[in-house]
């Protein structure tokens, strides 16, 4: 991935239970400087989602790194940097605070 | 989730996606595209400027199936496709 360049990847989410779950995710980044220059254009995150029994999905994310990344001193050793999800299952009347969204 | 507690360093505070949540693929209509978009990359060594076209055609397909969404992404197609001329 080339910094400015906006790229896709994937992710697998499977409900291996036999009810429906409506989930909601958000995400990390290592290392955790690097985290300020990954932008997300579109991605499943931040809003629930459901899955069916048994239903396995794939959930995209399209992205870049700002290209001010290159300029970083603090980034110059980091060649590799990791984006993870976390699901969780949405409880009724529960939202996780987002700052800015919605 | 984890919150860095650290005063003096920069937190890093999720941020929502620039253009929304993507509609789910759940009935898998576009299960092909990704797959030859994958296929793309592990024939490219992974390197993702390579397989642009593939990933814009799922993109694409994903879209098609949203007509609402498509018409808020048509700057975000016109994006990517501006995008691609300057990469060759």
């Amino acid at each position: 991935v080339v910094p400015g360049e906006t790229a896709l990847a994937f992710y697998k989410a499977k409900n291996p239970t036999d009810k429906p779950i409506i989930g909601i995710s958000t995400y990390n980044v290592i290392p955790f400087e690097a985290g300020q220059y990954f932008n997300k254009i579109q991605c499943f995150c931040f809003e629930e989602q459901r899955l069916n029994p048994q239903e396995e999905v794939d959930m995209p994310v399209f992205f870049y790194i700002d290209p001010e990344f290159v300029d970083d001193p603090k980034m110059a050793k980091v060649d590799l940097i990791t984006l993870s999800y976390t699901f969780f299952e949405a409880k009724e009347g529960q939202t996780i605070p987002l700052p800015g969204y919605q | 989730m984890s919150t860095a507690m650290n005063f003096g360093t920069k937190s890093f505070t999720p941020r929502p996606p620039d253009k929304g949540a993507f509609p789910l693929d759940h009935f898998g209509e576009c299960s092909a595209f990704k797959e030859r978009f994958m296929e793309c990359l592990r024939d490219n060594g992974y390197e993702s400027g390579a397989c642009r076209q593939r990933a814009m055609a799922y993109l694409q397909q994903l879209m098609a199936n949203e007509p609402l969404e498509k018409l808020g992404f048509k700057d975000l197609i016109n994006e990517k496709s501006e995008a691609k001329p300057e990469k060759s």
